[in-house]
């Protein structure tokens, strides 16, 4: 009697493992001909020819901006920026640097003199790397 | 519960001077120039003046605490760290202690159990918070490293980098700012907690906490939440650096009251117990050596004593001594 309980329980698990297996590659199979649906890509025009905020703000606080444009542009797709004054901006580094690339040495600058290593660069070209 | 609410309100006026003085009374030259150069004459003057003090106090005899093997014979086994016999043996002793507070790591507690049953148990969570607190304030100064100077040390960086190692939040979150805020609040907390301690602790235990605790918060917030231009602050910072006199740019007033609070640091550390950190080098309890058996060591201002040898003894007193019939040594 507790032979046959215990081998039960064996193979019940077995097959438990099996429909599992067969699970996962039915789901994986439902999805393969349907990729993830792209998210309708907002944005704007770049424009480089107003400031975003005003200088004394983004002195301090440059960097939250960025990283919020980052994380909003990258993982939720919103890549327009609405000021205060209810213009737009596109959420993109080229709309700073059309403006502030002029100067090369704009960002290195105070970023040198406060040793701050920002992580733009790992990815983006900086204005000293464009020629 | 007086002796915790007065230093914690002293703290609280002491951040509110500066928002008052440079937001409403435009004093950013005191607080920016005046009060740092003070605090830091202070601080080096006093410190000098505590430490030259301790040192010109004569220690006659050897007092080390021991809990190990004096130097013996050559077949016993010294325990040099605990009964130091060389200069060498103590200082790595002292250094221990500095860098690892290793007698904390023995700290015990006694606790009364059901009926007369008493209990001694190892504490290792005064050791741990203090650690974690001195340590975390040591990488903390140190990362400061980069509003003083124009090149920092490459160490700075690697301190710096290690620091920020978990890279999340922007500005990258240190681990030592979370730590010290820990560290700290354990500290505040193991003396509230405990009716022994509660009982032990003076408003001077808690003021230095609650003012530590005051600079954290400040300079934390500067960073994460009400961000500060940082490029004033590190002009300020060179300039002092470099002894000018000059008038500071326009600072945010959060700056201000870090800075305040630092000075008012530098400026309570020489009259405090904060000294330790400077005592802990000069403890007589813990610098010397276990050698009062090797080498005689005579106290400088006893008053010189008249001895009198067996021989003149004798010479004095020898015909008295035929007399009664003693023995001499000479006829």
């Amino acid at each position: 009697m507790m032979k046959i309980k215990k081998q039960s329980v064996i193979f019940g698990g077995l097959i438990l493992v099996l429909f599992a297996i067969g699970a996962f590659f039915l789901h994986q199979e439902s999805h393969a001909g349907n990729p993830m649906p792209a998210p309708p890509l907002k944005t704007v025009a770049i424009d480089s020819t107003k400031c975003i905020a005003p200088t004394e703000y983004m002195r301090a606080n440059h960097m939250r901006v960025l990283n919020e444009w980052r994380n909003s542009s990258v993982r939720e797709g919103n890549r327009i920026h609405l000021a205060p004054n209810g213009s737009k901006f596109q959420k993109s580094l080229n709309t700073c640097l059309g403006c502030h690339g002029s100067n090369r040495l704009f960002c290195f600058n105070c970023h040198m003199y406060a040793n701050v290593k920002p992580k733009c660069w790992n990815c983006h070209l900086s204005p000293m790397e464009t020629p | 519960m007086k002796k915790v609410i007065m230093p914690f309100l002293m703290v609280l006026l002491l951040a509110i001077i500066p928002f008052v003085g440079v937001a409403w009374a435009r004093l950013d030259y005191l607080f920016g120039v005046i009060l740092p150069y003070t605090a830091m004459v202070v601080l080096i003057g006093g410190f000098l003046y505590r430490v030259v003090d301790w040192l010109r106090r004569p220690v006659p005899f050897r007092i080390p605490t021991t809990c190990g093997q004096e130097k013996s014979l050559d077949w016993i086994k010294q325990d040099k760290l605990e009964s130091p016999s060389r200069a060498w043996h103590a200082a790595a002793r002292v250094l221990s202690e500095v860098l690892f507070f290793r007698s904390l790591f023995r700290n015990t507690k006694a606790e009364l159990h059901e009926g007369a049953h008493l209990a001694y148990g190892s504490t290792k969570w005064l050791w741990l918070g203090g650690l974690a607190f001195h340590w975390s304030m040591l990488l903390i100064v140190i990362r400061h490293a980069r509003f003083f100077f124009i090149m920092v040390p490459g160490f700075v960086d690697f301190l710096t980098d290690a620091d920020a190692l978990f890279d999340v939040t922007l500005p990258a979150f240190y681990i030592t700012d979370a730590l010290v805020l820990a560290a700290i609040t354990f500290l505040v907390l193991r003396r509230l907690k405990d009716a022994k301690l509660r009982m032990i602790s003076l408003p001077t235990d808690y003021f230095p906490l609650f003012l530590l605790t005051a600079i954290v918060v400040a300079g934390i917030l500067m960073r994460y939440v009400a961000k500060v231009n940082v490029m004033p602050v590190k002009d300020q910072m060179l300039r002092l650096l470099s002894f000018s006199f000059d008038a500071p740019g326009e600072i945010g007033v959060l700056f201000y009251v870090h800075l305040f609070l630092v000075c008012v640091l530098a400026i309570y550390f020489p009259f405090s117990k904060l000294m330790h950190a400077g005592a802990i080098f000069l403890s007589p309890t813990r610098n010397l050596c276990n050698n009062s058996r090797e080498k005689r060591h005579v106290n400088p201002w006893n008053a010189p004593i008249k001895f009198k040898s067996y021989t003149e003894y004798e010479n004095d007193y020898r015909d008295k001594m035929k007399k009664a019939g003693l023995p001499v040594e000479k006829q």
